[in-house]
């Protein structure tokens, strides 16, 4: 008469683990769907039956009611159509009661009765990983990338039950969870010339600096940007199942090997919305870009096309390395712990050279000042980036190689890792004194910027930061030197025009 | 005046703030504001214009054109009459006629003389020698540089700088003349030599009202010139940044000066016109060459190719008005007080010579390894040799 079902139902970017309650009882012949279930999950009642029928199982024609508990959240999504089934088949006694205890069900139901694969299928079996999974064949891969211990498949409704009844073997769910071994990243060896922006690169990646692009049209920052991925290190573990979770909720195209391994690069359209951006949307709570973009690269080109509102909802991830996103009914947390890169011309007409550059000083100051001066500020490192010269684009040699800058990257991330447990940008404003030690002449070169203005106290502590990371990367992890506080100085250039301002 | 020449508080005539009244009526220019205090003088003009006395044939005709006397009447109110007065003595504005003995000699002789000037601050500062300094307000750093280098020098030689107290190079000047009696503020500390005791004041000319600051980012300079010089306009008190203010604010500042320099001006502008009135006066007109690949120096290298005299050195401009500069370079000897560079720090310098360029073109080309040249670039920055404007670097040479 009452049957109890393990599955899971998605929110925001992890699964919840939901017992689908059925009672078949006396009354009229109905079937009810309570606990808050969303307009997928209410027409599962459609293709249960159907699929019963198609089967040749008998439908029960009392009342059944359905409840999943617990029933103060909401449900979507249709993984919960084969849990439903199999609760109603013991409910209804066509299955012994204990039959299903040690199973949960993530699957969809078609109308013949067979098994389809669901959105999100990472995070909804990574919440009843405990258990032995039944999925369809083709969320098998994903299955076993979020860790459930044991994953079976099954090709129907007929399947399933003949193996709960032990008359037939589960689908073996085998394939190896490979990571991406190969992905598209492009190589840095492309990128010819420009020493200071390769620097900049790699300093960003060394260091999880967030980095602003500022060149005219041409000049090879996307170019750049997108290489950003192929030097930054590999996914830890933990790292490549959350991302795997994240890009698996938000259907995203998944590599072939289902888990996600390297640095995930994304790129909105300046056109985002606000909930694109951050999270939230749907009664789902979809993850925004800044989640799709955790761990790897978050990269905003044209970034004075996007709405001032959009990048102003950025500090606080920025700050945070998370986003809560509240709505009516839920507050969701969701992990955003990107690296920022963004684009942008230096001026309206996109030459900012003096003398080539027609725009006014007005329209220069006007197009400066759609960056909110703490958006700004939040970016360590700030290169111009100049047109390649044509003798590098036509005769020169490649670069040095991913992999090269890649292993120096590894080296300098070690010893960030070593000294304070975290990256250089994450070091603590009271930690700088013992793991970023300057020498005397760099703390005066440090003392004179502070005096004619030109760095704020927070800007001191990124200076610092960055030094700290070219530091690393020149092979100096004890003593930062004035070379490296000069360095970093010039890799954070100032877009305001002194123009208008002191004589 | 008192003793040391300075007027704390003018006791100001009926006759002045009915002028100033006059010049605050609406639509008045220049010329009508002339054809009616010369031909009535000043109290009947008065009267003229509240129509309690017929007006002779000539003025009726002006009075008759655009309903001006219908305006004109409407205006000229005792109200109007009391606001000036109210004005002139909260700002302590000293209000000339040309018939003045204190109204500028220079500028009484002047066929486009303005009928009534507005002064703050204090007018002995023309018995000092006068040279005009002009130039675009989308100035270069190096031509700022020149430009404020140029007028510490005057000053401290005791020749008054006249200048527009716009932004750009008129700011420069005046910044430069700061510079010289000590005042000046601390962004360019390095480049600061002992103040003169007896620097020249600095003149002012400005296209608004002697009480409306413009740009309002200038305010601290406006109070440095009329506490230490003297701040010109014949733009009524209350008289806003209006564009035609400006090119008929150039002829009393090419008027008023001996010698006018323009620093850096493109083929066309505000600098152009100044050295139109300047000529129509028999100004000297001198200019500063500058790189014939900048904009901003069209203008200068246009004025050398016709003839005007070149400045590279403030003893061009001594000569000019034939001062002994030598005498001046005894005392007060004209070198760089900044730390010379060294031999590679000179290949930064030149490198940035002829072009403003960015870090990155800098590094790829002298092709040193960038830290090296960081290290360069932020010595130089702090012996104020280099400056970086919005990403670009400019060197600090005189062009």
């Amino acid at each position: 008469m009452f049957a109890s079902v393990r599955s899971t139902t998605l929110l925001g970017v992890v699964g919840r683990a939901v017992d689908v309650e059925v009672h078949v009882g006396v009354g009229l012949p109905g079937f009810t769907v309570v606990g808050q279930p969303d307009e997928v999950c209410r027409e599962s009642r459609d293709r249960v039956r159907a699929a019963f029928l198609s089967r040749g199982f008998t439908w029960p024609n009392r009342r059944i009611t359905v409840n999943l508990a617990p029933s103060g959240e909401r449900k979507g999504g249709s993984g919960l159509d084969l849990a439903i089934a199999i609760a109603v088949l013991i409910a209804d006694e066509q299955l012994p009661a204990d039959a299903a205890s040690r199973y949960a069900f993530v699957a969809e139901l078609g109308l013949d009765g067979s098994l389809r694969g669901v959105v999100g299928a990472a995070p909804l079996v990574g919440a009843v990983r405990d258990r032995c999974v039944v999925v369809a064949a083709s969320n098998a891969v994903a299955a076993r990338a979020a860790g459930a211990k044991e994953v079976v498949v099954a090709a129907d409704l007929a399947h399933v039950v003949a193996c709960l009844r032990g008359e037939a073997t589960w689908g073996n769910a085998d394939d190896a969870v490979v990571g991406d071994t190969a992905p598209d990243v492009p190589d840095l060896a492309d990128v010819r010339g420009q020493p200071v922006a390769r620097l900049a690169l790699e300093v960003a990646a060394a260091g999880a600096h967030h980095l602003l692009l500022v060149g005219p049209p041409g000049a090879g920052k996307s170019m750049l940007a997108r290489r950003l991925p192929g030097i930054l290190p590999p996914l830890t573990h933990e790292q490549a199942l959350m991302c795997t979770m994240v890009h698996s909720a938000a259907h995203v195209p998944m590599p072939a090997g289902a888990r996600v391994s390297h640095a995930p690069f994304r790129a909105p359209h300046h056109s985002v919305s606000l909930v694109g951006l951050i999270g939230g949307g749907t009664a789902a709570m979809r993850p925004g870009e800044v989640t799709l973009a955790s761990e790897g690269v978050l990269f905003l080109d044209e970034l004075g096309e996007f709405a001032p509102s959009v990048l102003d909802a950025l500090r606080q991830p920025l700050e945070a390395g998370e986003v809560v996103v509240s709505r009516a009914r839920t507050t969701l947390t969701f992990p955003a712990r990107f690296l920022l890169v963004a684009a942008t011309n230096p001026c309206p007409c996109g030459s900012g050279a003096p003398g080539v550059c027609v725009c006014d000083d007005a329209a220069r100051a006007k197009y400066v000042r759609r960056f909110s001066g703490p958006l700004l500020d939040r970016f360590d490192l700030r290169v111009s980036v100049g047109l390649p010269k044509v003798d590098d684009l036509v005769d020169g040699v490649d670069g040095e190689s991913s992999a090269t800058v890649g292993e120096r990257v590894r080296a300098a991330r070690a010893h960030a890792l070593q000294r304070s447990g975290g990256t250089n940008a994450d070091i603590k404003v009271d930690e700088l004194d013992h793991a970023a030690p300057i020498t005397p002449a760099a703390r005066a070169v440090l003392r004179r910027e502070l005096e004619v203005g030109r760095l704020s106290g927070r800007g001191l502590h990124r200076v610092r930061r960055v030094a700290r990371t070219i530091a690393d990367l020149d092979g100096a992890p004890d003593l930062v030197g004035e070379e490296h506080v000069a360095t970093a100085l010039r890799l954070r250039t100032s877009l305001a025009s002194l123009r208008s301002a002191t004589p | 005046m008192n003793a040391d020449g300075r007027v704390l508080v003018q006791t100001i005539g009926d006759e002045h703030v009915t002028a100033a009244a006059l010049a605050s009526l609406p639509l008045v220019g220049p010329q009508r504001l002339r054809l009616l205090i010369n031909s009535l003088g000043v109290t009947d003009a008065w009267r003229t214009v509240r129509g309690e006395t017929p007006a002779p044939d000539h003025i009726a005709a002006l009075l008759a054109k655009d309903d001006l006397g219908r305006v004109w009447r409407a205006a000229a109110t005792d109200e109007l009459w009391r606001r000036t007065a109210e004005v002139i003595a909260t700002h302590q504005i000293q209000v000339l006629l040309a018939t003045d003995p204190r109204y500028p000699a220079l500028l009484r002789a002047d066929h486009a003389a303005p009928a009534v000037l507005f002064a703050r601050g204090n007018l002995s500062a023309f018995t000092h020698r006068r040279v005009g300094v002009i130039g675009t307000r989308a100035a270069s750093a190096a031509g700022r540089h020149f430009a404020r280098t140029l007028c510490r020098e005057l000053a401290r030689a005791d020749v008054a700088v006249v200048s527009g107290l716009a932004r750009g190079i008129d700011a420069a000047a005046h910044h430069g003349v700061c510079d010289a009696q000590g005042h000046g503020d601390d962004d360019q500390a390095t480049d600061r030599c002992p103040p003169s005791p007896r620097a020249a004041p600095p003149i002012a000319v400005v296209a608004t009202g002697v009480d409306v600051v413009y740009p309002r980012e200038h305010a601290a300079l406006w109070q440095h010139v009329i506490e230490h010089g003297v701040l010109l306009s014949e733009s009524a008190p209350g008289c806003g940044p209006d564009a035609f203010r400006f090119p008929l604010r150039n002829r009393i500042l090419a008027a008023i000066s001996e010698v006018l320099v323009v620093v850096e001006s493109r083929a066309r502008g505000g600098s152009m016109i100044t050295v139109d009135e300047a000529l129509k006066r028999n100004v000297t007109v001198m200019a500063v060459p500058g790189s014939p690949q900048s904009e901003v120096s069209a203008g200068t290298n246009h004025l050398l190719s016709q003839g005007a005299a070149p400045v590279c050195h403030v003893d061009d401009v001594m000569m000019a008005l034939g001062l002994n500069h030598r005498h001046h370079n005894e005392h007060n000897e004209y070198n760089d007080s900044r730390t010379p560079p060294s031999a590679q720090e000179r290949l930064v310098i030149a490198a940035l010579q002829h072009r403003p360029l960015t870090f990155d073109q800098l590094v790829e080309v002298l092709g040193q390894p960038i830290a090296e040249v960081a290290l360069q670039l932020g010595r130089l920055e702090a012996h104020g040799w280099v400056v970086a404007n919005a990403g670009w670097w400019e060197a600090l040479v005189s062009p």
